[in-house]
């Protein structure tokens, strides 16, 4: 087998090994391959304020380092990273998380809507409507849909059953549905 | 038009795509942004190493052109055949130069096989004929 080289040619995976084994270059690699996208993935998480999604993404990846020794072989990096990631929004978020998600399994019908919408205007749309998304839901979304995870990974993450995580998914793309259709009423 | 699923996934990844673009993102450690190319390293190290190596095979070379020097040409010096019967050695002895000791007259014990006298002896121009070599 051949072993690459380059470290920009090595999977997460064998930086992460290599980064366990003491290489700062191949943890360095690491964050200049993820940093952007985890710093947006916190911007869009705790509203907006790209100063504390920095500061979040940097602790993230501060924690990563200290605890870079424990990453055994075998352990998907992505899932190991964004649990910390998330544990972090979730510690940042907790009364507002509790007070959404009470509101939220309540109120939530599942039936399916059928959204007819220019495809241009749904560009602005979206934007708007995932930001109003309660945190709860906007959470699983985020880390499925927008970091592309799956959905064992995303139930890793968050400690939650898969089935939960495919209801809960489910529900989202109605409520997005639903406030699709409500822009589209109010234009 | 009809939004499906995929539709909203992709306008979602899509904006996602345009707001990370458009981040400022801290470097990993401010202070250690200085690294040696890696070239930089890579030239000097063949220069060594290449000159080490040219050094190494010129001694190699020099021990070789010596011995090889030495087995080029070997001149020998062949012994003349000569069929002259076995010599007998006799001393003639002067009676007058030396009054006291008896003219002996010997006979070789040792009968030989081969010339006692080949090719030219080494006292006469003082060369070693059969040492000789040339380089």
């Amino acid at each position: 087998m051949l072993i690459p080289l380059r470290l920009s040619a090595q999977t997460d995976e064998q930086l992460m090994l290599r980064a366990a084994r003491g290489s700062d270059r191949a943890f360095e690699e690491l964050y200049n391959r993820h940093a952007r996208r985890l710093q947006g993935f916190f911007v869009r998480r705790l509203g907006e304020d790209s100063d504390l999604a920095a500061d979040f993404m940097h602790d993230t990846f501060l924690r990563l380092y200290a605890a870079r020794e424990s990453y055994r072989e075998g352990k998907s990096f992505r899932a190991w990273f964004y649990t910390i990631a998330y544990n972090l929004c979730k510690n940042h978020l907790r009364n507002r998380l509790m007070m959404v998600h009470d509101k939220c399994e309540d109120a939530m019908d599942t039936t399916d809507i059928e959204v007819e919408m220019d495809t241009s205007i749904l560009h602005d749309a979206l934007s708007q409507i995932l930001r109003d998304l309660p945190e709860d839901y906007a959470m699983l979304f985020s880390l499925h849909y927008e970091e592309e995870l799956s959905v064992p990974q995303v139930a890793q993450i968050t400690s939650l059953p898969e089935g939960t995580i495919k209801s809960r998914l489910h529900k989202t793309m109605t409520l997005i549905k639903q406030k699709l259709q409500q822009y589209e009423d109010r234009r | 038009m009809k939004i499906e699923d995929k539709d909203i996934i992709r306008t979602a990844q899509q904006l996602r795509e345009e707001q990370n673009a458009q981040f400022h993102v801290r470097p990993w450690n401010r202070h250690s942004h200085f690294h040696i190319p890696t070239w930089l390293v890579a030239v000097p190290a063949a220069a060594i190493i290449g000159f080490v190596l040219g050094i190494w095979t010129n001694v190699s070379n020099l021990k070789e052109a010596k011995l090889t020097a030495l087995v080029d040409t070997v001149y020998i010096k062949v012994p003349e055949k000569v069929n002259e019967p076995d010599t007998i050695v006799q001393t003639d002895t002067k009676q007058k130069e030396t009054p006291i000791v008896k003219p002996i007259s010997t006979t070789s014990a040792v009968k030989h096989n081969r010339p006692t006298t080949v090719g030219r002896s080494i006292a006469d121009d003082k060369i070693r004929y059969d040492l000789l070599v040339k380089n």
